[in-house]
């Protein structure tokens, strides 16, 4: 069981828990900013998944929690086999990004549509998107790097 | 140091708005406030300064979608100037430029209101 003992030894695991509030962004990019700098990713790289973070989370406290700051996100990072992975777990309603399809950029200037744009930012920015949600008020969303 | 905060300059009947910090879900409702103050005293003609911005989500996008209309049916605008790379690149890759005229100079974006 070599192989897999090294697996577990070389994966990197960070966690934070933050109240469900547009007010904990700012501290969820530092953290997301901090574990992908120790991860070696590049800059370029850093600001797309800090942003994905960000839509992801404004999503979770806009929808799923409808503002309110009794509720949590928990977010880990894992950075193995080339791929950095941030997970975000939430109770409440759920949502898989990959139900949505991308607005027509033409079409949502012509008529001067406001929002809309946090998941095909998630979509652009990250590789591989996951949802699952489990025991009926549990969603984990995984947002997937290759580095 | 504040997450974000607005300065304001008049200039020839043209509004000036200069962004500081970073631009979330949380601190985006200080620019609509700002925006919005503008709009409601018939103020249409406006430039914003984005040289120290270091971060835009589309909670900042979108404040400026909800008045670009308004400025227009009465004369103005919204121009936009001076952003870095990076949060050019934002609004490049969502298409923004289709829609907003975007100049790298505050100069530039005040004389096209000329």
């Amino acid at each position: 069981m070599k192989n897999s003992a090294d697996c577990v030894y070389m994966e990197k695991i960070n966690k934070i828990r933050v109240s469900s509030s547009t007010k904990n962004l700012a501290k969820l990019r530092n953290f997301i900013e901090k574990n992908a700098i120790d991860s070696g990713i590049d800059d370029s790289t850093i600001n797309q998944i800090i942003m994905s973070v960000d839509e992801a989370c404004t999503n979770i406290i806009k929808h799923a929690h409808k503002f309110n700051e009794n509720e949590t996100i928990d977010v880990e990072t894992k950075s193995d086999k080339g791929q950095f992975k941030i997970i975000l777990m939430y109770k409440g309603k759920g949502f898989d990004p990959n139900d949505l399809s991308s607005p027509d950029m033409k079409e949502y200037f012509n008529n001067f549509k406001v929002g809309g744009l946090g998941v095909p930012i998630m979509k652009k920015f990250m590789n591989k998107i996951e949802y699952v949600r489990l025991n009926s008020d549990k969603n984990f969303l995984t947002l997937i790097k290759y580095l | 140091m504040e997450d974000f905060s607005i300065k304001n300059r008049e200039l020839q009947g043209i509004d000036i708005l200069y962004l500081d910090g970073f631009l979330d879900a949380h601190t985006s409702v200080e620019l609509e406030k700002a925006l919005d103050n503008l709009i409601s005293n018939d103020k249409y003609k406006i430039v914003v300064n984005f040289e120290n911005l270091t971060y835009i989500s589309s909670a900042g996008l979108g404040v400026f979608m909800a008045f670009i209309e308004t400025a227009r049916n009465n004369s103005g605008d919204i121009k936009l100037c001076s952003m870095s790379e990076k949060i050019y690149n934002i609004f490049d890759m969502l298409g923004f430029p289709i829609l907003f005229e975007i100049y790298k100079e505050e100069n530039s974006a005040i004389e096209k209101f000329s």
